[in-house]
């Protein structure tokens, strides 16, 4: 975690969030599948963030989406909400020799068996909080499941391909 | 006290979570209720800023679309205003007249949507026209097509604009041929068809019947379209037909619309004031 990383870091999620509000923000699949890109920098995010920094970042981006798609507060709930659960998740997913002290989360260190579970547990955590709270409305519960996990699919699939481009050479 | 600190230090992480989501759920039950969106959203200065130059760019590409509807909005008021003349003859012989104020009761605002969104359960459109130009709270909104929505919350030169896409926003309507009332209901999902409730079962519906706003519609004026009827069943146990409505409002598309100012409106607010109150 030197100085460089974060510094990529950072840019690759001003990047992540100006894509995402000014390309993807109409854009669906089938009317179900959305690609919400800017869940990047909390599934990238290194392992050993402070989580007070992250809790505070997350609630920033968040609130920076909501104030382009009219949501107010529901992105930032979703992604606080994630940025907690995050730890639980690494507890969960430890594998038999447990985390290298330096380990940091990508597809290539962590291998598709560890990343993949990893990456549908935080999409889908945000997406099912995210339309559960935008729909605001349990009689369109199954609808929204629906697209919480179309959406995962459809997350894990662009994320996927995010990191094999991103392998270390 | 030491140990209230303690505490506080050990759980750090947890009360931090426990406040931000406080301020989230705030902020979703405050700005998401009708009247307190001004703030943060989309009429946002700087927001609205970067959002209608996408809009410009977007603007550029589905030109042909765009120009294609005026035109055949232009066929439309060129049909109409033929019609109008030729009615001109035997209105004056009829002894009922309309006064000038009630003909001209109408005037239309055009205006360009610089962001709106079809896909969410509530859907909202911000236009660029405010209470500069006259837009106030409450007035219809209309496309060159169809119904779109009203005119929620207004800052000086941009408005936001409840959908008809929006599950809590419902209007009064009527079926062209028969008359028959009923209001207009969006289901939350499918941004092309909504439902018409209310139209009792021993009413004749018929597949293709034009849905237009009523005559007794508080927001919009009478007779403009709405849909076609595409599909009519009955509902479960129920004494209502179960239509689903093609609205004609292409909303993925929508680039202009028309702001509807009823100069009657005061008036009629005032007028309906003096009704006796029962005790």
């Amino acid at each position: 975690m030197n100085f460089t990383f974060n510094f990529k870091w950072f840019f690759s999620v001003v990047f992540a969030i100006a894509i995402q509000v000014l390309f993807l923000r109409d854009i669906a699949i089938a009317n179900v599948a959305f690609c919400f890109i800017y869940t990047w920098f909390l599934v990238k995010a290194p392992m050993q963030i402070n989580p007070l920094l992250l809790l505070l970042g997350a609630m920033s981006v968040g609130w920076l989406i909501d104030i382009f798609y009219n949501t107010h507060g529901m992105h930032a709930f979703a992604c606080v909400l994630v940025a907690w659960l995050r730890p639980v998740y690494f507890r969960i997913l430890t594998p038999a020799n447990g985390y290298d002290e330096r380990s940091s989360i990508s597809l290539a260190e962590m291998k598709w068996l560890w990343f993949f579970p990893y990456l549908f547990l935080m999409l889908m955590s945000h997406h099912l909080l995210l339309f559960i709270l935008e729909a605001g409305d349990w009689t369109l519960i199954g609808f929204s499941v629906l697209k919480a996990l179309s959406s995962t699919l459809l997350g894990m699939a662009v994320f996927g391909i995010l990191e094999f481009f991103n392998r270390p050479e | 006290m030491i140990q209230l600190f303690q505490f506080l230090a050990r759980q750090r992480v947890i009360l931090l979570l426990l406040l931000l989501e406080l301020v989230n759920v705030w902020a979703v039950f405050k700005y998401n209720a009708y009247q307190h969106t001004l703030y943060f959203n989309t009429t946002n200065q700087w927001a609205a800023s970067i959002l209608a130059t996408t809009q410009e760019v977007k603007t550029y590409h589905q030109l042909r679309i765009v120009n294609g509807t005026l035109a055949q909005e232009n066929a439309q008021l060129r049909t109409e205003l033929l019609r109008l003349k030729s009615q001109q003859q035997p209105l004056t012989k009829l002894p009922y007249y309309v006064s000038e104020a009630m003909l001209n009761r109408y005037q239309a605002v055009a205006s360009r949507v610089i962001d709106q969104s079809t896909r969410m359960s509530q859907n909202y459109l911000t236009i660029d026209k405010g209470r500069s130009d006259g837009i106030l709270p409450g007035m219809a909104v209309i496309s060159s097509t169809g119904i779109v929505g009203k005119v929620m919350s207004c800052t000086d030169n941009l408005a936001l604009v409840v959908s008809v896409l929006h599950t809590s926003n419902s209007v009064s309507a009527k079926l062209k041929r028969s008359g028959e009332l009923g209001y207009i209901k969006w289901p939350g999902y499918q941004s092309e068809v909504a439902d018409m409730m209310d139209v009792s079962k021993y009413k004749k519906v018929v597949k293709g019947d034009t849905v237009v706003t009523s005559d007794y519609n508080a927001v919009f004026p009478p007779n403009i379209p709405i849909g076609i009827v595409a599909k009519v069943g009955l509902e479960k146990d129920d004494t209502f037909h179960d239509i689903k409505v093609m609205l004609f409002t292409q909303f993925a598309t929508l680039q202009y619309v028309y702001v509807i100012k009823n100069r009657l409106a005061g008036q009629q607010a005032q007028l309906e004031t003096t009704k006796p109150k029962s005790e």
